[in-house]
């Protein structure tokens, strides 16, 4: 399956590779790759030796099953029971459902067209069985249609290859003389079951066949899609402001949920304009809910934002995210627990004031103070793991640094005295120097390192200060003092 | 050699002169970790000295951790710098406490590694330690820790380590010091204090050290990324692992007394701990075993004996009055060397493998040794002195002053055993391998720190493939700009600045390839060993420069396929010829072998079998065993690259005359004459190089060897420049022509690591000439030997039965009911053939066939196989090797050919039948049921499957019929088509090569039904059809053909891809065989680069399913 969207020309020989054993391997190819001699399943670098323009990308073969499982449900519009099949296949159960389409062949062309139109190529056949129809769409004619009665026929002269039989057993009938599905048709069976009888699925011919032929049923389960919860009003005339419906769409998706024991972290509200044209608004939630109060809320002073223009007649409400939820109680009062009321006043902050306006600070890993702490605003997820601070540190650091006039002994004695905003500070007591190098792979070069002071003043003040610089260090004049801090 | 290829320039202080030895400072830093202490430990030796010397220290310790792998390195490099080692180690419990370890005198160090040894080769629970590790208890250290001083380094927190001090204090009484550091991290007094406090009330001392990690605060980046190595993450999410300064350098003793002003006591510890170790590194007196000598005989004594002895053995007719002299002379420099000792264990190891084991072992001396007429008789070597000019001094000399080197081939299959006998001879504590320091190398260095520095994959394989070869120090940046890299860029230009202090920085300790260092007291005591990563291997954590730098001798036990096979050869000679013959029997003036030679027909050949090595035979015209020494040494990147092939070749041939350039009048106009008539005149051995060094420019035995290790560190450019002006100038003083001084001298340089010494060609030579008489007097033994050794040589079993089958050997297909496991000879009812033996293919040569399982059938084959489920309850066999035989159509002797053996065998259960079904199958009856023929192309492609090789018919010959309509020649027309005419013709590709001496010429060699063409391939065709020629397995090729003195080529003109005509022959892929020196999974487009060993690591064959 090839990406599509913003796909290089075609005539660049471009790969997706995995990792294999021994460095990476070729996954998928495009046409010119292709033709240039690029083989699936080799290694990059004997490629790379065949082809030294080749482009590479890596294959994201969980985007690719997930993209196969959605249009499993995609293709539900033709047909009710829908399933996938190895990596790059689906089956269809059209049985029943052909005529609306105006019959097979008109169905195989409206769907050869609708996956092209998603940028899919596809190879299509109708069989009765799931195994014969296999074979016919990877071996057989171009949208092969194939009737209960003349399986048989329409796969004797397809290679066995089309049995869905692995490589090792594909040779072995090969060096048996054995290369078409017809040919195979004509051993005994009695000599088949005898060779064959306790051979896995993809190693035994003759389950393959019985699967192909209609001879043993083969079930395959269909996947169930996921329910999806919407609340909509229709309205019998435009109106221009959805607010007075908005607490009911709320209710009623919330009820919806409630009865399927899920919450949900995303709401989607649509309109649907008279003219045609649709806006939206988005809100997300801190922690999963259900609660129709708290929901509405979030949408206060954003219904604005809609356009109604010559009005609208629908209103849909989709709930997103939608994951299991239990409610706990915690407390003999029935009372809600505080946390949530801490999430629900987030939510609204962060409704009210855009999701960078609210913000909690964490531990990052640096020795520079000031770069020891980040702000996180994404309060749904999970907090990550923060360090713990390793020194100890002011509780109260300055953003800017505030240069002071020190005296010391020269070169590398500890602060005696300073006056800083204007009142003179005598040290009593001291600890230090801590010295932090700048972070060599991010400062600027020439930056300074910092020898930082612990001191208590003739108050009993403890402040942080430091000194940018050593004495011919190389990076400018004599070292200036900074207050970085106040402890208490 | 060439196994050195892919060892890194060692860093070593170049000028010796301008240190001065400074008086004793009042503090010693014993902290040390160099590089040693792997990623914990930024800068290497040669730093750390001359910074040690340059800030004022006399003493210098070196502690790293839990090993003594550094310490040679920086003993060897502080005495150059004036500066005294101390030598000693950080030990690392595996409850966590850490101590540095300094022994006071020579036993206390030989506990200490007495230590390390029992910490690398045993867990604690006794179990077989994994490589790299190392597990040292307290208890072990209580029990070794006499007389070494230790000093115990306290962990982040103190009030732990108090609690735990009076424990270490009870189980180590030598533990009289608490390591104390002044690293700026802002509680420094308090807890220098603290521990100071802890100290006085347990009755120790603190010591002053700064924990070094590397030589100056400009390292801390690369101790950084180190860090970074060390615990796989990147510098942008390593935080708190980094050290937030740069103070872990060496500081002045100034400085330290600065910081410790406080605490002087802290100082005075360290010069007392230093002056206390009375160890030096050289008191390692080395002693060989002394079983090899019997009792009330000296060494000297008895090697003398010896050397009579073996002369009389090699010379029945009387020892030639050369050789006598030659013996007398070699003698006395070895008992004035003291080193008879040296000689006797390498012939004991030598007569082991000759005489004990059952059967015997194969083997020969090769390299240097080969110069010397003891070696010669005393069977270690075996090119006769009396018969080859040698060199003695190439292998021992007074002004060396280095030990000579030994190397001894052994068969390559059998060589396990000889180590093992070393092992269990001398004890696992006596006997080990060296090790071989594996170092950072620029494509390594520049994709590992790229990775740390979080550039990505794409601009660090970029980056890494701008360094062209990868034995340059530097880091190409002028590459870098080639290739669109803006090394303005902050990142990148850091990345390449780090990636350049690290190449060469030590990465982790290998094991060599087979040096064995033996001795007569406990090596352990001697050196740390530890376990290997291959099972049964112990190692000692030195490497070959650092056992030579403390005089200790070692003898290479190497490995080496021909031995196998001759061997091999030799066995089945003797069984079915009835004739015995050993490597020395064999005469070397027979005029077959010397014919057959001369027409290039060496497949399978020792050494000759090369494409280059088979064209240059028929030009060269080997007629004797000297040219046969010249032919191995001439193929040789050396020689071609130095342009003396063509006139060697046109004075042998007679087009040019034989001239010697001579100096002016008072020198001897016949000296360069002396050097080089044997070779006509072209120098084509190093010694030669040397040697014409030293006559016409007048070098000194110690400037010969200077320019001899300049040689093999050629590229590196360090000191050749010099030599170069040095050499030209004395030869032009003498009257030599500038001209002639000057092409001497590239001729020279082009050696560089690629020429042969003579003595290793002429040892060399003697297995072509015995590998050459085996293929020429016997065929079919010579295939079943070298089908037997595979994996080795030159080419795959496909060309080697097919060559055989060109001498007229019959060969017959594997079979059930007549194969062994290996290749056999049986004999053959009519006389149609060349020799009386077929060769009997074994089912060693059936893919996935297991050797029990045809152990199983050759032991139950008291009577012929009858069918299937006869050899399956017999031989006890399992359906899955009797599927795996039947598709190898091994079973043709039972009436089964290939189709209705696989019918059949599918039909076998491994599981056994239920009694009620044993009498018949419980599905009831055989239905009888004709399968289709299987036609003969099938055949051939399945038995290309299955065994790499059919004996059934050629691929190509399918294909003939309507090749010939087209107008296609095969390869054997070849050979009447007259020079410059134009053909077709097609071919399987066997071999794609492209010599780096070819400049960009790549050859091919195609195979059809009738033999092999070569070709030619331009660098402008191999541009036009690189897809073509990586791609084909057959190749279509159009071209002239060029001739010349025996040799044809086709120059290619035109190339097709034609592998579907190929696929055309059966449904399924043809897997066809490539030659083992294919080349073609390697990158042709730059020039061979990357470790040598991988580059001729090829798969044998390319499928494609």
């Amino acid at each position: 399956m090839e990406r599509q969207g913003n796909s290089p020309a075609d005539d660049i020989p471009l790969t997706l590779i995995v990792e294999g054993t021994h460095g990476p391997v070729i996954h998928a190819t495009n046409r010119t790759a292709r033709t240039m001699g690029v083989q699936i399943g080799a290694r990059v670098v004997d490629m790379r030796a065949i082809c030294p323009e080749l482009q590479t990308e890596y294959a994201d073969r969980e985007g690719d099953k997930a993209a196969l499982e959605r249009l499993v449900l995609w293709a539900r519009r033709w047909c009710p029971w829908t399933a996938s099949d190895g990596a790059d296949g689906l089956i269809l159960d059209t049985t029943g459902s052909a005529h609306l389409f105006g019959g097979e062949d008109a169905m195989l062309i409206e769907m050869e067209t609708q996956f092209s139109l998603l940028g899919l190529t596809s190879r299509l056949a109708i069989a009765p069985t799931q195994g014969a129809a296999w074979a016919l769409a990877r071996f057989g004619t171009v949208r092969s249609i194939c009737t209960e009665g003349e399986i048989a026929q329409r796969l004797s002269p397809l290679s066995v290859s089309g049995l869905r039989l692995s490589a090792e057993t594909v040779q072995l009938l090969h060096r048996l003389g054995l290369k078409t599905i017809g040919a195979l048709m004509n051993v005994p069976r009695l000599s088949l079951a005898r060779r064959f009888v306790k051979a896995a699925l993809t190693a035994n011919p003759l389950v393959r066949l019985d699967q192909a032929l209609g001879k043993l049923a083969e079930p395959v389960a269909s996947v169930e899609a996921k329910p999806r919860f919407s609340a909509q009003s229709r309205l019998p005339e435009p109106i221009f402001d959805p607010a007075p419906y908005l607490p009911q769409l709320c209710d009623n998706l919330c009820d919806a949920l409630q009865n399927a024991g899920m919450g949900c972290r995303y709401l989607n509200l649509t309109v649907y304009r008279t003219d045609g044209d649709v806006s939206h608004i988005d809100v997300a939630t801190a922690a999963s809910t259900r609660d129709p109060v708290h929901l509405h809320s979030l949408f206060r002073d954003k219904l604005e934002r809609i356009n109604s223009g010559f009005g609208f007649d629908l209103i849909t409400l989709t709930a997103g995210g939608v994951e299991a939820i239990q409610i706990v109680q915690t407390q003999l009062d029935g009372e809600a627990h505080s946390d949530l009321q801490l999430t629900q006043l987030l939510d609204r902050l962060t409704a009210k004031f855009g999701p960078r306006s609210v913000s909690y600070p964490v531990v990052y890993e640096s020795h520079v103070p000031e770069r020891a702490q980040r702000r996180i605003s994404n309060f749904g997820a999970p907090p990550p793991q923060t360090a713990e601070l390793i020194k100890e540190r002011p509780i109260r650091l300055l953003d800017i640094p505030e240069e002071v006039h020190v005296l010391y002994a020269v070169p590398e004695g500890p602060p005696a005295q300073f006056i800083w905003r204007r009142k003179t500070h005598r040290v009593t007591r001291y600890a230090g120097p801590e010295r932090i190098a700048p972070e060599w792979w991010k400062d600027r070069p020439g930056t300074r390192l910092r020898d930082y002071f612990k001191i208590e003043d003739q108050t009993g003040r403890r402040i942080w200060l430091y000194r940018e610089g050593l004495h011919e260090d190389g990076r400018g004049g004599d070292p200036r003092w900074f207050i970085h801090g106040m402890f208490a | 050699m060439p196994q050195n290829d892919y060892q890194h320039e060692k860093r070593t202080i170049e000028d010796e002169e301008g240190f001065i030895k400074n008086p004793p400072s009042p503090f010693v830093e014993l902290g040390i970790s160099t590089c040693f202490s792997f990623l914990r430990g930024a800068s290497d030796a040669v730093d750390l000295a001359v910074t040690a010397n340059a800030l004022g220290y006399d003493k210098l310790g070196c502690a790293d951790l839990n090993t003594m792998a550094g310490v040679v390195r920086l003993h060897a490099e502080a005495r150059k710098a004036q500066v005294t080692p101390v030598i000693g180690c950080r030990l690392q419990l595996v409850t966590g406490e850490t101590f540095l370890a300094y022994p006071r005198n020579r036993a206390a160090y030989g506990r200490l590694c007495a230590l390390l040894s029992k910490g690398k080769m045993q867990m604690t629970d006794g179990a077989w330690q994994a490589k790299g590790a190392c597990d040292i208890t307290l208890d072990d250290l209580a029990s070794h820790s006499q007389d070494v001083q230790l000093i115990v380094i306290p962990n982040e927190n103190i009030d732990h380590f108090s609690a735990g001090l009076p424990r270490l204090q009870r189980a180590l009484p030598s533990m009289k010091y608490i390591a104390a550091s002044y690293l700026y991290r802002g509680n420094d007094r308090a807890r220098i204090n603290h521990l100071d406090q802890i100290a006085r009330a347990n009755g120790l001392s603190i010591l002053a050290t700064n924990d070094v990690q590397y030589h100056a605060p400009e390292r801390r980046p690369l101790q950084d990324v180190m860090t970074c190595i060390l615990h796989k993450t990147t510098i942008h999410r390593a935080g708190f692992l980094l050290q937030a300064n740069a103070e872990r350098h060496l500081k002045s003793p100034a400085q330290m007394e600065t910081l410790f002003a406080q605490w002087p006591h802290a100082l005075r510890a360290t010069r007392e701990v230093a002056d206390a170790c009375h160890f030096d590194l050289r008191e390692l007196s080395y002693e060989y075993p002394k079983e090899t000598v019997p009792h009330g005989r000296t060494a000297q004594e008895h090697l003398e004996k010896q050397t009579w002895d073996g002369a009389r053995w090699r010379y029945p007719e009387g020892v030639p009055t050369t050789v006598t002299a030659t013996l007398h002379k070699e003698l006395a420099l070895i008992a004035k060397l003291d080193i008879a000792q040296y000689f006797l264990t390498i012939q004991n190891i030598v007569n082991f493998a000759r005489y004990k084991c059952k059967p015997p072992i194969l083997c020969q001396g090769r390299g240097s040794a080969a110069n010397s007429a003891v070696c010669y008789v005393l069977g270690i070597t075996a090119v006769d002195p009396a018969t080859n000019d040698m060199l003695f001094e190439r292998f021992i000399s007074e002004e060396r002053k280095e030990p000579p080197d030994i190397d001894v081939d052994f068969e390559h299959e059998r060589r396990e055993e000889v180590i093992q006998h070393i092992y269990d001879t001398y004890g696992r504590n006596r006997a080990a391998l060296c090790a071989t320091v594996i170092h950072y190398r620029p494509r390594m260095a520049v994709r590992e720190v790229g990775k740390i520095m979080g550039l990505s994959e794409d601009i660090t394989s970029a980056l890494s493939k701008t360094i062209w070869g990868s034995w340059g120090r530097e880091v190409g940046a002028r590459e870098a700009k080639q290739a669109g890299l803006d090394l303005s860029d902050p990142l990148l230009a850091r990345t390449i600045k780090i990636a350049d202090q690290m190449i060469g920085m030590p990465r982790h300790l290998g094991q060599h390839v087979g040096g064995f260092i033996l001795t007569e007291s406990p090596l352990s005591h001697t050196v740390p060993i530890g376990n290997g990563a291959m099972p049964d291997r112990s190692f000692i954590e030195w490497d070959k420069d650092d056992i030579e730098e403390l005089r200790i001798l070692k003898v290479d036990v190497l490995a080496l396929g021909m031995l196998t096979c001759i061997r091999k050869a030799f066995d089945l000679i003797k069984a079915y010829h009835g004739r015995e013959v050993t490597l020395a029997t064999i005469k070397q003036d027979d005029e077959a072998v010397y014919d057959m030679l001369c027409k290039g027909d060496s497949l399978g050949v020792f050494q000759v079998e090369s494409r280059a090595q088979m064209n240059m035979l028929p030009r060269l015209k080997p007629r004797e065993f000297y040219d046969l020494v010249i032919q191995v040494a001439i193929v040789r990147p050396g020689p071609i690259q130095g342009d003396m092939v063509h006139p060697y070749l046109r004075r042998r041939s007679g087009k040019e005359p034989e001239e010697y350039p001579s100096p002016a009048a008072p020198h001897d106009p016949d000296e360069l004459k002396k050097v080089l008539h044997r070779t006509k005149g072209v120098p084509i051995f190093q010694e030669q190089a040397m040697k014409v060094a030293m006559v016409a420019a007048e070098f000194s035995p110690d400037e010969a060897n200077q320019l001899r290790k300049a040689m093999a560190t050629f590229r590196s450019r360090g000191t050749i420049g010099a030599l170069e002006e040095k050499m030209v100038g004395r030869m032009i003083r003498r009257g030599y022509d500038p001209d002639f001084a000057n092409r001497c001298f590239h001729q020279i340089k082009g050696f560089g690591d690629y020429g042969f010494p003579e003595s290793h060609a002429a040892s060399f030579a003697h297995l072509v000439y015995v590998s050459s008489w085996i293929k020429c007097h016997y065929p079919d033994v010579f295939c079943t030997a070298l089908l037997n050794s595979q994996p080795m040589g030159f080419y795959a079993p496909a060309q080697i039965v097919r060559d055989a089958r060109e001498h007229g050997v019959t060969v017959h297909p594997p079979d059930v009911n007549y194969s062994d496991w290996d290749n056999t000879l049986e004999p053959l009812s009519i006389g149609k053939s060349k020799s009386t033996f077929a060769v009997r293919l074994g089912l060693r040569q059936i893919d996935g066939m297991r050797q029990d399982m045809a152990h199983r059938i050759m032991q139950a084959r008291h009577m012929p196989f009858t069918d299937l489920l006869d050899i399956k309850k017999r031989a006890h066999l399992d359906a899955g090797t009797i599927r795996k035989l039947a598709a190898a159509d091994a079973l043709r002797s039972m009436q089964l050919d290939r189709r209705q053996a696989l019918w059949d065998a599918r039909a076998l259960q491994d599981a056994p039948d239920l009694p009620l079904f044993q009498d018949k199958p419980d599905e009831g009856g055989e239905v009888q049921f004709t399968l289709p023929q299987m036609p003969l192309c099938e055949h051939v492609v399945a038995d290309y499957q299955t065994t790499r090789l059919s004996l059934k018919a050629h691929p190509m010959a399918f294909l003939r019929k309507s090749m010939t309509k087209q107008g296609y020649t095969t390869t054997k027309s070849l050979d009447h088509m007259r020079n410059g005419q134009r053909v077709k013709l097609a071919g399987i590709v066997l071999i794609r090569q492209r010599p780096g001496s070819a400049k960009g010429v790549c050859f091919i060699t195609v195979e059809d039904e009738l033999g092999v063409a070569n070709l030619v391939i331009w660098p402008k065709m191999m541009e036009a059809f690189r897809k073509v020629i990586m791609n084909a397995r057959v190749i279509d090729v159009t071209g002239i053909v060029q001739r010349a003195d025996g040799v044809i080529h086709l120059v290619a003109h035109h190339l097709e891809d034609r592998s579907d005509a190929l696929d055309r022959l059966s449904d399924d892929t043809i897997v066809t065989t490539l030659a083992h020196a294919d080349e073609i999974k390697k990158a042709l487009p730059s020039p061979p680069h990357g470790h040598p060993r991988d580059a001729c690591v090829i798969p044998k064959s390319r499928d494609f399913h």
